[in-house]
């Protein structure tokens, strides 16, 4: 690991002992409550690991609610669809917890974007109907449990590696989850859940119960983006608390699936927002174009059918987990499989996926990587990006997905730049120091093509120049910067 | 599974009796009995409930702070966990892992209010730590089920709706022993019912068979609670200042 030859915070002698079973190899993300990064069991180097590191918050509010959420339930269930939690450690001195999880290589949001980006191709329906279904046979399992997950998206979604379970589906990032049997408070008071791209029309239009039909909406989003790589229904956010009204969100959903009526969804006349009338959502007409045209299936296919049944309006009506896996579509060829990457018929091209880059830069502590190496400086700013060295100076892992997706994709360039689409006020405000080297947010280049030669080479190994994403971890913004 | 019982953490760690009613040996060095063990663990459960008034969390969140109280004691030490910074930081975690999020400061400005013994006192930062420590004597399993959940159904059934009140309170009561450690919860609630039943004289033995319910084990729970309910009123402050002065004397 040559990279930490400058690291100087990263000595193992200095190490909680229970870290000492573990190789650090190097950051793959960054959020709100902390770290992850990726190590090696040192007894087993084949096995891989992603630690989650939760930061003890500066307000003393003690372990987040969501590391407890996240613990209580991954503690109890066990899936071959759902991540699995091998081990919790604490660090008493700095108060920090630490989730160790199996590290899956891959994740949808990198698949799709790979294919729309790189490979200029489409998913093999092998692989859509195998991630589909082993997506649906997680949630089945958590859904007769009783847990909702409140947060599926593309990015939560990981696939294993290399390996005995190469290919398997993997749900991540349970810190929004919760049991939902027998709720001492509304479900709604838990706050907004669900990015909202992914998000179901009746938390759209302010339910305050709502159920595990919740997840399946978020399921059928991302069908539809696995077969056309682009995400179906891309609304623009309203930041605002609490619980903001989001017309564009709603208006991108009517727009490809008509306008829901009272008759085909009688609850619909309770929601609030429905009944406030906000802005004239019931009033609007819209002209729909028919969800076949959007996903380009032909209305009469198995595919196109459960796609529907998913994208019901009314969620007493949509789909379960547990019919959908009872679906014609997934008994026709080709018939779906455990390993989702790799189709059963010889022959047929394999697509290499980026991995998740690593920042071997940072230490558990997360502090060494502060420290700018000084030989890179100076290119930055031949890059023309106008300063940021701090950060210009090494890859950083995106962090991922707060609430939508489009942030997401402007933080990875605000990790390394600043952003391109300005649409994340809060993000733009958690960078500090960078608002104040790119005042007027102009938008900036990213990634590879502002890394200094040198740096490239550098992590040439380590990071596919293609690949800025990672996976699966919660909500989270760039803060330290 | 998180809310089926039979596979849950919850009933893959219940003990027995034996296993509950060890004084840790660090606490015996102190003089701490089998008794005052049980006495200290009634009164930090009440400690619990007062707390948790006042803070306005529901009863499931006391319920499962008790429990926590109560499985952190059948393995650590009262010396090492000293109950009177333990009791208010379990029901600070049972407040996050019930989903109703109470703030330490509220905990310790009700803390000053209760209670004027300065022993009691502590700070915000002493319970996050003990929240930690919970976290890590629990092995981080958190899930806790609780006899309410199918309280109102079988009350209903067994034709005791009159009853609702008399049976609510036995079920609080229940968590000043240590029964939920013990028992499957739906058995300390069918026990609840025949102490009622018998309280009341309602014949509800036809009832019972057909529930095809573990009856020996109810009817020893509901022996339990009655003995408790007898041996209770013999309890005085003396005696839990006596008992929890063991723990404060230097050694």
């Amino acid at each position: 690991m040559s990279n930490r030859g400058n690291n100087s915070g990263s000595g193992s002698n200095n190490r909680p002992e229970w870290l000492q079973q573990y190789d650090l190899i190097g950051k793959i993300g960054e959020g709100t409550y902390g770290l992850v990064f990726l190590a090696k069991i040192k007894s087993n180097r084949s096995k891989s690991i992603a630690i989650k590191k939760f930061k003890q918050s500066k307000d003393g509010d003690g372990v987040s609610p969501t590391a407890i959420r996240e613990i209580m339930l991954l503690r109890e269930i066990s899936h071959d669809n759902v991540v699995k939690l091998v081990n919790v450690h604490i660090n008493h001195v700095d108060m920090s917890l630490y989730l160790a999880f199996d590290y899956a290589e891959y994740d949808l949001y990198e698949i799709i974007r790979h294919h729309r980006d790189k490979v200029n191709q489409s998913i093999n329906q092998y692989t859509v109907k195998s991630i589909l279904w082993q997506l649906l046979n997680g949630l089945n399992y958590l859904h007769s449990n009783w847990i909702m997950h409140r947060d599926l998206k593309p990015s939560n979604i990981l696939v294993m590696g290399d390996g005995e379970e190469q290919g398997v589906v993997k749900i991540a990032d349970f810190g929004l989850a919760r049991i939902y049997q027998a709720p001492l408070k509304p479900l709604s008071d838990n706050g907004v859940v669900v990015t909202i791209w992914y998000r179901a029309p009746e938390l759209l239009l302010g339910a305050k119960h709502y159920t595990s039909a919740v997840d399946m909406w978020a399921v059928g989003c991302i069908f539809a983006e696995l077969l056309t790589l682009k995400p179906l229904f891309q609304g623009q956010e309203v930041k605002a608390t609490p619980n903001p009204f989001q017309l564009d969100q709603l208006d991108k959903i009517f727009k490809v699936l008509g306008h829901p009526t009272v008759d085909k969804w009688p609850t619909l006349a309770h929601l609030p927002h429905w009944q406030s009338d906000q802005q004239h959502i019931q009033g609007h007409k819209y002209e729909s174009p028919g969800l076949y045209s959007v996903v380009h299936l032909p209305p009469k296919v198995p595919a196109y059918d459960l796609l529907c049944k998913m994208l019901e309006y009314d969620p007493r009506k949509r789909i379960t987990a547990a019919q959908a896996l009872e679906h014609e579509y997934f008994r026709m060829e080709p018939l779906p499989g455990r390993n989702a990457l790799v189709p059963p018929q010889p022959g047929e091209k394999i697509v290499n996926y980026p991995t998740r880059p690593v920042d071997t830069n940072t230490d558990f502590e997360g502090t060494a990587s502060l420290q700018p190496a000084p030989q890179a400086s100076g290119n930055q700013m031949s890059g023309g990006m106008g300063g940021t060295h701090i950060m210009g100076n090494r890859n950083v892992p995106r962090p991922v997905h707060m609430v939508g997706g489009m942030q997401r994709i402007q933080q990875q360039q605000q990790q390394q730049n600043m952003s391109a689409y300005n649409l994340a006020s809060q993000a733009a405000a958690g960078m500090g120091g960078g608002a104040a080297i790119n005042p007027g947010n102009i938008p900036m280049q990213r990634g590879v093509a502002a890394q200094p030669h040198q740096q490239q080479q550098q992590q040439h190994q380590l990071r596919r120049k293609d690949g800025m994403g990672m996976s699966g971890y919660p909500q989270q913004k760039s803060r330290r910067f | 599974m998180a809310t089926n019982f039979w596979t849950s953490t919850h009933y893959k760690a219940l003990l027995d009796q034996e296993e509950v009613d060890v004084v840790h040996n660090l606490d015996k060095q102190r003089g701490i009995t089998l008794e005052d063990f049980k006495l200290i663990k009634l009164h930090m459960t009440n400690y619990i409930a007062r707390l948790a008034q006042n803070v306005k969390v529901r009863q499931r969140v006391v319920a499962t702070a008790v429990t926590y109280m109560r499985r952190v004691y059948a393995r650590r030490s009262m010396t090492e966990y000293d109950p009177r910074l333990l009791a208010p930081s379990c029901l600070y975690l049972a407040s996050k892992s019930e989903e109703s999020t109470v703030q330490a400061r509220l905990l310790v400005f009700y803390i000053k209010k209760i209670y004027s013994d300065e022993k009691y006192r502590c700070e915000i930062k002493e319970i996050l730590e003990m929240e930690m420590k919970i976290l890590e004597a629990l092995n981080y399993y958190l899930i806790v089920f609780h006899p309410y959940h199918a309280l109102p159904q079988l009350v209903q059934d067994a034709g005791m709706s009159d009853a609702t009140q008399l049976i609510w309170g036995l079920v609080n009561d229940t968590y000043k022993m240590d029964l939920i450690l013990i028992h499957p919860p739906h058995l300390i609630g069918l026990a609840c019912i025949y102490v009622a039943s018998v309280l009341k004289e309602k014949d509800n033995t036809p009832w019972f068979e057909d529930l095809r319910a573990d009856m020996n084990t109810v009817k020893n729970i509901a022996m339990e609670i009655l003995d408790f309910y007898d041996t209770h009123k013999m309890i005085t402050d003396e005696r839990v200042n006596a008992a929890m002065h063991k723990l404060t004397i230097r050694i």
